[in-house]
């Protein structure tokens, strides 16, 4: 028996790197989850709980062979926030998420790292659709999707986040 | 705790210990829908094994060591090893067999004495904690025989019915 090395890849768009979570990203991490910012997806939540997230974030890869990244910011090497693939046992089907963390709003990153993880999604693991589950008084979020091509198609009950409304982004031939 | 290479498997007399994957998954559900997870706020639902399980192999990425699951014969029977929530206090050492078929044979022990010369032999590591209920009479049995000292450290609030046990390296 060998033992599984997992490998998760880097993404470089314009003015990010979508890279795997190290130990130097949990302020940024912690500091999200503690803010009001987090308030759209089951936070804000202390310190500890925290560090269970950002433990399951780099579990989800080991579990489904894809999972987020960390967003850096090329220009200044910060952590910016959180976008990637997810499925854990309990979500309708395969999602984009998208967090942005304190000071990085506003300047499209959530929608420059999204359209490179759906891409990733098309292209290297060939799905045909995915979609994006935002509570359904985020807004911002819910502009993402929008700008991104996608449209509301139902809702779902989240455990944590409350009602959701699934928004589905268009498949491969839609954006082609 | 040291920098040396904490190995993602280790193999003792009867069974092999390697870091989770995806193959665990459905034993460990299992594992979490029944009473046998009462000792840890369980019984929990698929969707919470999940993520529990998710944040067990996200631990080895993150930080590099983690807990192991158990295989007897090729069949995920438990999981054993350190869990570190906070680098400026002791990590902690869990051992639990998923399923009570393969209690009373020493496997517990067996994995968590493996783990335990791997990480103090080759890793240097110098001590760890322990913390189980002590309704839990079977694992408190673990604790002392693979060196473990019972102490009076008040229970930490996310666990308020444990005692503490503390491990150090040359410990029995």
């Amino acid at each position: 028996m060998t033992t599984t090395t997992i490998h998760i890849p880097t993404l470089e768009t314009e003015r990010l790197i979508l890279r795997a979570h190290t130990l130097a990203d949990f302020d940024a991490i912690a500091g999200f989850y503690a803010s009001d910012r987090s308030k759209f997806v089951g936070g804000p939540m202390s310190a500890e709980l925290a560090w269970r997230n950002m433990s399951q974030e780099a579990g989800h890869w080991v579990l489904q062979g894809f999972g987020r990244w960390i967003l850096e910011e090329k220009a200044t090497g910060k952590t910016v926030g959180m976008v990637g693939l997810w499925y854990p046992a309990g979500f309708p089907e395969r999602e984009l998420g998208y967090d942005l963390y304190e000071g990085a709003t506003g300047k499209g990153y959530a929608t420059e790292a999204a359209t490179a993880a759906r891409a990733y999604a098309y292209d290297v693991l060939g799905w045909t659709t995915v979609i994006s589950l935002i509570a359904k008084d985020n807004a911002a979020s819910i502009a993402v999707a929008t700008r991104m091509g996608a449209k509301a198609d139902g809702t779902f009950p989240h455990e944590r986040f409350g009602e959701t409304i699934i928004m589905r982004h268009p498949s491969p031939e839609g954006l082609s | 705790m040291s920098t040396l290479t904490v190995q993602q498997m280790l193999n003792s007399e009867r069974l092999i210990m390697r870091a989770p994957q995806a193959s665990d998954l459905q034993a460990y559900q299992a594992y979490c829908a029944s009473p046998r997870s009462s000792f840890v706020g369980g019984p929990f639902d698929t969707a919470k094994a999940f993520e529990k399980f998710t944040a067990m192999a996200g631990h080895w990425i993150v930080r590099g060591f983690g807990r192991y699951v158990m295989l007897k014969d090729g069949i995920a029977i438990g999981h054993v090893g350190p869990l570190c929530m906070d680098e400026s206090v002791a990590p902690e050492f869990t051992w639990t067999l998923w399923d009570g078929a393969y209690e009373g044979q020493g496997y517990a022990t067996e994995a968590a004495s493996t783990v335990w010369q791997h990480l103090t032999n080759d890793c240097q590591w110098k001590e760890m904690v322990i913390r189980i209920v002590p309704d839990n009479t079977k694992s408190c049995r673990i604790a002392e025989r693979l060196g473990a000292i019972l102490t009076d450290e008040a229970a930490p609030v996310w666990y308020p019915d444990s005692v503490t046990y503390r491990l150090y390296a040359g410990a029995a």
